[in-house]
């Protein structure tokens, strides 16, 4: 398992640290300012001015966030031009039907379960985590993809499902052309 | 009787915070620590089988994955059980000083909640029960050779107990803040929010009827579930519906952990301006703030299913737009107006005070990859990798755990009127944070690489990470402990101090007498409403639907729970009429027993394989109906000695306690 420049995780986990340690900034400043003494008026006069602005920040940062999400939902819509792949899993397997598919297919895989609920973690042939989708009893999750890589994805179970939880994998192949 | 033990704020406090701190009497003082020293015991042990985990996980220690997964279990269950302890005590020693809960009530929860947690010690760790603490259906009953039935049916008695606790605890928070403050909108302050009053309910007081309203919520749900769950157990073809089932434990699970957050909040309120010595006071937006948690803390746990694709997508976008929601009151208001106060204010620097400012910045760290990744094109690359283990531990342990010991430390040192030394303390908190926020940030590396979560043995080449992990896990424990040993001579000289120099001379704070703020249907209009409910009630007797609803288990369960709302609703018609409410006096404790226990026994009799034989006979399957319906009535008369808000909400939990375990079945 691994990184690679481009990966989204690489973006998720730079703006996840960037925010941590500006908050700390923040707390640390805060906390070295804590010992000063300030007339409390003062601080709610300009505390309520940045109150508003930290509030709109947030709605406006929250509905950019939220809306462009929106747009690259990964629910799956329609079927057409699609190579439709069974995949059942269960205690402790993934059955997947066809197991292989030429590079640059579009996919879409049917994924249940037999017994419990498991999750259908897509390893590319990098050990990136393309994607996952649940694997229920009584239900069927549809998850496109396009896969363009040529290679075997390794799948991984997402979701405690018992005593081989860690060890419950499977393999898909991608054929190159 | 209650006597006050301190007569003002002493040198471990701001100055100025003499002028608003009010003098705890010895029941709230003695709560406080009973539920803070039971939840932080079991807080250290689960976070020692945290560190085995860890270092099974490293692969330092060889234990197997069927010990793994009961361990994994144990500690989810106990750790969320003993933060949920420390801050029922933190909230009910500052919300008692405004409104007059009732100890009896507080007691009772507790002992429900102790019982509840050496079944679920005996489940995991004799029984072997290893399904995880969100005991995702139908898992438990897949136990591969692992568990058995009693262990399975000992940890959903083992939850239920846990979650009745709470749920007892909740009913009487919400029953006397809306009787304190005269309904249920002004004890959330909306009246305020109106301009239609000058005065609000304190900011803990408002905290909490929000806590206890989505606490009753998702506790309604998480018995209706393992109830359900229960009655699996000893009927085999009995169906449980993966999708319906999940919502449920999600919205019990999610919710849970979530409220300790905010439970705790309601404390740091009144904690922090002791050290501040700045008052902290209801605002309109603060009353804005909670209205918002109020609906986010209830609609954001479906979160948890955004890979469940079958979710309606709607509820998948409510979802985001409620996770990212929820940030907006926390990051603006409780995290915000703190700092605010702390800023300029000569802080008081103590043990407790430091360790509610470090906690601050927990929840605010944490918070932040929790919104992350509650965006759904993102989650579909970190779901249930350990990015998700890394920002709830973030928050557990860098606030929650921290303020629990906090709490802790404040009862100690306002009783001991010293704190420890600075440079002890700077110490241990240091090696607090560096222990815990590089055990957090372990795992936020580990799932940007897509390592899942839960997996007793790791993927190849990945244990390094676990060992360094486990090298963080080790700092933060030497932490907590050295922050325990800290407490000691605290509480030695609290202790001594108490004995030695208990001023007992002043005057004892008055505490205003627990009241009932009439009955749920007090106008005729209400009357007629409640007579209008008993008519479309009747409806689940009639014999073509009880014909039509026989076409699965579901509906035939849906109807069963019409039977059950019939009853409820005449229950509560009857009790509230003046001339029944006179003769049944108050008996809140039976009310409030029977509303628990009356619906329980409704869903236990609600299972196929106890039913089914009496519907071979028509005597019996009127008489079996007619049971749905009494067992409704007696809840119903009984929520009616709960009073007008708590009542109504008892009615309508148990109806929708019914109405969710039938629809789990399929």
């Amino acid at each position: 398992m691994s990184l690679h420049y481009g990966d989204p995780q690489i973006a998720i986990g730079a703006v996840f640290a960037t925010l941590a340690l500006l908050l700390a900034g923040v707390f640390a400043v805060i906390g070295a300012q804590a010992g000063s003494e300030v007339s409390f008026d003062r601080v709610h006069r300009v505390g309520y001015w940045l109150r508003k602005r930290w509030l709109a920040l947030l709605l406006v940062l929250g509905v950019v966030v939220v809306g462009i999400s929106l747009f690259d939902l990964p629910y799956a819509s329609g079927a057409a031009g699609r190579t439709m792949v069974k995949v059942t899993g269960g205690q402790f397997f993934w059955s997947l039907a066809p197991d292989r598919v030429p590079a640059g297919t579009k996919v879409r895989f049917d994924v249940t379960s037999l017994d419990v609920n498991h999750g259908f973690g897509l390893y590319d042939p990098h050990g990136h985590l393309i994607g996952s989708v649940q694997a229920m009893p009584g239900y069927h999750n549809r998850l496109d993809l396009t896969l363009e890589q040529a290679g075997v994805y390794r799948i991984r179970c997402l979701e405690l499902c018992g005593l081989n939880h860690a060890t419950m994998q499977g393999s898909f192949t991608v054929v190159a052309h | 009787m209650d006597g006050t033990t301190t007569s003002a704020p002493a040198q471990v406090l701001h100055p100025r915070a003499a002028a608003f701190t009010v003098d705890a009497h010895d029941v709230e003082r003695r709560v406080g620590l009973l539920f803070a020293v039971s939840g932080l015991a079991l807080v250290l042990l689960m976070g020692v089988l945290g560190l085995v985990m860890r270092l099974t996980q490293a692969t330092v220690i060889g234990l197997s994955p069927a010990w793994f997964y009961r361990l994994l279990t144990l500690h989810g269950v106990g750790m969320i059980t003993g933060v949920l302890l420390v801050m029922m005590g933190a909230l009910w020693y500052v919300l008692r000083q405004t409104v007059p809960l009732r100890a009896g009530r507080v007691l009772a929860s507790y002992g429900l909640i102790m019982t509840g947690v050496p079944a679920v010690l005996v489940a995991t760790l004799v029984g072997g029960f290893g399904a995880g603490w969100t005991f995702l259906p139908p898992l438990p009953f897949y136990a591969a050779g692992q568990w058995s039935v009693w262990s399975e049916s000992l940890f959903f008695v083992g939850n239920l107990l846990v979650g009745t606790g709470f749920f007892v605890f909740c009913l009487d928070v919400l029953q006397q803040t809306t009787s304190r403050y005269g309904g249920l909108f002004r004890a959330l302050g909306w009246q305020f929010l109106r301009g239609r009053e000058e005065a609000a309910p304190p900011p803990q007081a408002i905290a909490a009827t929000v806590v206890a309203i989505d606490g009753l919520l998702s506790m309604a749900a998480g018995m209706a579930i393992v109830l359900g769950l229960l009655g699996r157990t000893y009927d085999h073809n009995v169906g449980i519906d993966a999708l319906v089932a999940k919502n449920l434990v999600y919205f019990f699970g999610h919710s849970i952990a979530n409220l300790v957050i905010y439970l705790a909040a309601a404390a740091v309120y009144v904690l922090i301006p002791r050290y501040a010595g700045r008052p902290y006071e209801t605002s309109k937006a603060f009353v804005a703030g909670w209205a918002g948690s109020l609906v986010f803390i209830a609609t954001a746990f479906s979160h948890h299913l955004y890979m469940d694709f079958v979710q309606p997508a709607w509820a998948q976008i409510v979802s985001e737009v409620a996770s990212y929601g929820a940030l907006l009151p926390v990051a603006v208001i409780t995290i915000y107006s703190m700092t605010m106060l702390v800023w300029g204010s000569n802080f008081r620097w103590t043990l407790a005070s430091t360790l509610l400012y470090v906690g601050l910045a927990g929840w605010a760290i944490g918070g932040v990859g929790a919104v992350i990744d509650s965006l759904i094109p993102i989650n579909f690359r970190l779901h249930n990798t350990t990015w998700v283990v890394a920002h709830f531990h973030t928050y557990l342990i860098l606030c929650v755990v921290v303020w629990a010991f906090a709490f802790l430390a404040h009862l100690l040192e306002r009783n001991a009127d010293r704190s420890t030394s600075r440079a002890g303390r700077n110490w241990t908190i240091g090696l607090i944070l560096v222990g815990g926020y590089g055990l957090t940030g372990t795992w936020f590396l580990e799932g940007m690489l897509g390592i899942p979560r839960r997996y007793a043995l790791q993927p190849p080449g990945t244990a390094g990470y676990s060992l360094v992990g486990s090298i963080f896990a080790l700092l933060l424990a030497l932490g907590f402990l050295c922050l325990s040993l800290q407490l000691v001579p605290l509480a030695r000289a609290a202790w001594k101090r108490r004995h030695d120099a208990r001023v007992r001379d002043v005057e004892p704070r008055p505490v205003e007498t627990p009241r009932r703020d009439g009955v749920p249907l007090a106008t005729p209009a209400q009357l007629a409403v409640g007579a209008a409910g008993c008519v479309v009630g009747l409806a689940a007797f009639f014999p073509q639907i009880v014909e039509a609803s026989e076409t699965s288990v579901r509906y035939h369960h849906l109807d069963h729970a019409g039977q059950f709302l019939f009853g409820v609703v005449l229950g509560l018609l009857l009790g509230s009429l003046p001339v029944t409410s006179r003769r049944l006096g108050e008996r809140g404790a039976l009310g409030l027993a029977t509303v628990v226990v009356a619906p329980t026994l409704t869903m236990l009799v609600m299972v196929p394989r106890f039913y089914e034989p009496l519907e071979a006979h028509p005597s019996e399957h009127v008489l079996y109906h007619l049971a749905m319906a009494a067992l409704g009535l007696v809840t119903g008369v009984a929520a009616t000695r709960l009073g007008r808000i708590s009542g109504r909400f008892a009615a309508f939990l148990a109806v929708g306690m019914a109405v969710m375990f039938a629809a789990a079945m399929s």
